[in-house]
């Protein structure tokens, strides 16, 4: 990751701590968000795509499940859809 | 030995008002004439919402009761519905049978207006005691004058419905005689905001079993008067049906869609079904949950289609929520008096909103079973259903009849026993470091004290981050408590079990926390802004959905909420349940929050004392604090196959309400009393048997005066009395269960010896100790602000 991946990972990790209660020390950024994972599910994906649009104004309702993969995969889809 | 208690229940009035009508006729009217209410919305700020559409309440004639000008829109709805209602059922309150009649009202999310104009214009204290659910039921007894059981169902969607069972099951456990029940909601932010952010809301008017693209929200209220026969016969009252009976149930598996495969649902209509006497071909007409989310008439769709299928060729089912939209906690109650009009004049009002291709592809899906599209049906009908299923997973359905028809209502004659106890407190969480805590005689040393849940706890019960990180403080407390009755209790859910197994939570403030912080948000950032992984969360039903999500626990489950009391009517709810065969063990549980909003308007209400002091002091206030306390109850016999530890047994309780204006104490002295001797009567006993008081006092004087009038007109000042808050704080509902927990270790003999105590009487106190090793019967004590009380007998075990 860039400079600037790094900070809008950071960011969205700092999200999904505040706005999911999930603890810090869980997170990384390749952990699996859903599934075996974090266990984050569909209401989970919705406020991740409330804040991911408020945040950067990236639209990310109807978009594949691949890209919520992880906090890595995430980033990936803001930077290319700033 | 079981035996029948088959009283008939019959209705006797009925009240309603929605965005089709102000009440009954017109509602009914615009019903079978397939009028709709939906429109833009005009109560609430939908600037950039996807969706706009409501069913808001036009009435301009709302406070034209007395008892409804100064309180939350949602107890004037609930109170115009229940005056007419009161009105057509003709029935009279005296000093004779005033305490034979309560009031039972479900809400969803209660007062919550009152909390949106606290936070935007000016912090107003009069806003502070009309935001919960709580004052609801308390408007409505104080305007017909009831003074016996009263409170309110907090089960989301379902509450409306379950208002009606418990109502009919209190009759026919014979300690009332007639109730006023049904439910309420108002049009506010927090649910549209709530729905919007799950994007539940549908862009068009919903439309139920056919495009379920989502629901419309709408507003009301439906009141029934539910009497029994004999007392409806004796004053000679117009009859419009009897209530059969109900099934109540919880999923076990999402905080807000339905279990797919409709179990949970089936249960609720094969119980209701099975205790009416009644089989798949006697129903003739459903009208369904039928909310327009794919998931709820997916769900439902499978459930009506999986029971009546090949087993019923003429049965009709539609959904009025086309028409009146979803009022969450007063759908149930709307629907069922649309229900009741349909059996009595035998007319089913439509499902509004098909067009010629819905209908073609309607017919292709609905089988033999008509959906009715469009338009009114007429046919002739003896037995019809209404169904409500809530977020929590909460299930209920409930049948009317146009004539008597046995129900198989029966009451066991085991005893029922304190078998297992769960507590989460400001004093350290666990019942052995409650024992303890209180053994080395601690006392707390601040004002506000708060429970706190951590990583010991979730390692000790197997609660997973992924779990408990979705759980607001409020909820989490519950299910940490909860698991630890269960285990105490030695319960080992399974299949064959879990529908044997459930609920009742008691609640004072619910998850207003939450709520509140759900809207400080949305009126900071606007409608678009609400938080859909908080949103759940704000129903008085997340706890107990949470506990039976993370137990499978898929039996009753019922949230009531009427302040501080809620935690020990919650005991006499459980009670019951496991008396009326409808469970093997029931939790019974009190939880309430002490948090950042909590202190501010606790302690802008002038309720929070500048020092921790003890009871019967005069002080100003009490020491806020918060917690949860679960009870475990259990059957004789299911006790004894599961080598429980029988900690008491519970002999008898009583509920009883006085009317005061809502959020005073002052003046409802009666209301304890009643509830005293009706706990004391039914277990057998009499004043002079009690060896010790378990009371309520909590350093505030205007709450302690009632316990010194009381226990020195009753018991002349010569039994002792304690104050498990000197210990724990104002906890509220969680308190008033702890309370019971408190007492019952004492006649278990884990909390020992000589206990802190008092001689209380009117004119004065008597600070001593009194030895507790000999006491055989205790009474245990609980009030509410608005004049509602709780008291549970309960009596030593023997070795």
């Amino acid at each position: 990751m860039n400079e600037k991946e790094l900070e809008i990972a950071e960011n969205i990790k700092g999200m999904l701590s505040k706005n999911l209660r999930i603890p810090e020390e869980e997170l990384d950024y390749e952990v699996p968000l859903f599934g075996d994972g974090i266990g984050l599910d569909s209401v989970d994906s919705l406020e991740i795509i409330a804040c991911i649009d408020s945040a950067y104004g990236v639209a990310m309702t109807g978009v594949a499940k691949e890209h919520f993969y992880n906090i890595t995969s995430l980033t990936k889809y803001v930077v290319e859809n700033m | 030995m079981a035996k029948d208690i088959g009283t008939r229940c019959v209705v006797t009035g009925l009240g309603l008002i929605s965005a089709i009508g102000n009440n009954v006729d017109e509602c009914w009217e615009n019903a079978l004439s397939g009028k709709t209410g939906i429109d833009k919305v005009k109560s609430v700020d939908t600037t950039d919402c996807y969706a706009n559409l409501g069913a808001e309440v036009d009435c301009d004639s709302l406070d034209d009761i007395e008892e409804a000008k100064n309180v939350d829109r949602v107890s004037k709805l609930c109170l115009k519905a229940s005056a007419e209602a009161w009105k057509d059922a003709g029935l009279n309150v005296d000093e004779e049978n005033a305490e034979r009649i309560g009031v039972i009202m479900g809400s969803c999310v209660g007062g919550v207006i009152s909390v949106e104009n606290y936070i935007n214009n000016g912090e107003n204290t009069e806003d502070i005691n009309k935001m919960t659910i709580a004052s609801i039921a308390n408007h409505v007894a104080n305007y017909i004058g009831a003074k016996g059981i009263v409170t309110n169902v907090g089960n989301a969607c379902a509450a409306g419905a379950i208002s009606i069972a418990y109502a009919c099951e209190l009759i026919r456990a014979g300690v009332a005689d007639a109730f006023v029940v049904g439910g309420a909601d108002a049009f506010a932010a927090v649910p549209f905001s709530g729905f919007l952010a799950l994007h539940a809301l549908s862009e068009e008017a919903c439309s139920p079993f056919n495009h379920s693209n989502g629901i419309t929200l709408g507003e009301g209220s439906g009141a029934i008067v539910v009497e029994s026969y004999e007392h409806a016969v004796k004053r000679q009252a117009r009859i419009y049906c009897d209530v059969l009976s109900a099934g109540i149930s919880s999923d076990a598996h999402h905080i807000t869609a339905p279990r797919p495969d409709g179990l949970g649902q089936m249960y609720a209509i094969r119980t209701a079904m099975e205790k009416s006497g009644l089989a798949e071909q006697d129903i003739s007409y459903i009208n369904a949950h039928g909310t327009g989310t794919p998931k709820n008439d997916e769900a439902e769709f499978l459930s009506i289609h999986t029971i009546f299928d090949d087993k019923n060729d003429d049965l009709t089912v539609s959904s009025t929520k086309a028409m009146v939209g979803h009022c969450l906690g007063a759908a149930g109650a709307i629907e069922a008096v649309f229900a009741i009009k349909a059996l009595t004049e035998n007319k089913i009002p439509p499902t509004i909103g098909y067009s010629d291709e819905d209908v073609a592809a309607l017919s292709e899906k609905a089988g033999n079973i008509d959906f009715r599209p469009n338009d009114m049906r007429e046919k002739e009908m003896a037995f019809v259903m209404s169904n409500s299923f809530a977020f929590g997973g909460s299930n209920a359905s409930v049948i009317f009849s146009k004539k008597e028809n046995g129900v198989s209502e029966t009451e066991t004659d085991e005893k029922i026993y304190i078998t297992g106890m769960g507590i989460v407190s400001p004093v350290g969480n666990g019942v052995e470091n409650y024992i303890e805590k209180v053994n080395a005689g601690y006392v707390p040393d601040a004002t506000s004290l708060e429970a706190n849940v951590g990583k010991e706890d979730y390692d000790k019960f197997g609660v997973k981050m992924a779990f408990y990180r979705k759980l607001d403080k409020f909820s989490i407390m519950q299910v940490i408590s909860g698991l630890e009755a269960l285990a105490s209790s030695g319960v080992e859910i399974t299949e064959e079990n879990a529908e044997q197994l459930g609920m009742i939570i008691g609640t004072g403030d619910g998850p207003l926390t939450t709520v509140y912080e759900f809207q400080e948000n949305i009126s900071e950032n606007g409608t678009i802004s609400g938080s859909a992984f908080n949103f759940p969360n704000t129903v008085y039903n997340a706890a107990g959905g949470y506990l039976s999500i993370k137990t499978g626990m898929r039996g009753y489950n019922v949230t009531v909420t009427n302040g501080a009391q809620s935690g020990m009517s919650s005991v006499c709810y459980a009670y019951n349940e496991i008396k009326q065969n409808r469970a093997k063990l029931m939790l019974a549980t009190g939880t309430d929050e002490n948090s950042r909003v909590m202190n501010k308007l606790y302690g802008q209400l002038g309720m929070i004392a500048d020092n921790a002091g003890d009871a019967y002091s005069d002080g100003s206030g009490f020491v806020l604090s918060d917690g949860s306390t679960t009870i475990a109850l259990s059957e004789g016999v299911y006790a004894e196959s599961s080598g429980a530890r029988k900690y008491a047994e519970v002999a008898g309780y009583g509920m009883a309400h006085e009317n005061v204006p809502y959020g005073e104490v002052k003046g409802s002295d009666r209301g304890l009393v009643s509830a005293i001797n009706a706990a004391v009567s039914m277990a057998g006993i009499s004043l002079s048997d009690i060896d010790a008081v378990y009371g309520f006092a909590n350093g505030m004087k205007e709450v302690d005066d009632i316990e010194k009038n009381v226990y020195g007109e009753l018991f002349e000042g010569k039994t002792p009395v304690h104050c498990i808050k000197e210990v724990t704080g104002e906890a509220r509902a969680a308190a008033s269960t702890l309370t019971v927990a408190h007492a019952a270790l004492t006649l278990a003999g884990d909390i020992t010896g000589n206990q802190k105590a008092y001689f209380v009487n009117r004119d004065g106190v008597e600070k001593t100790e009194s030895d507790t090793t000999a006491y055989k019967y205790v009474l245990t004590t609980a009030y509410a602000v608005g004049g509602s009380y709780s008291a549970v007998v309960l009596k030593k075990c023997c070795k």
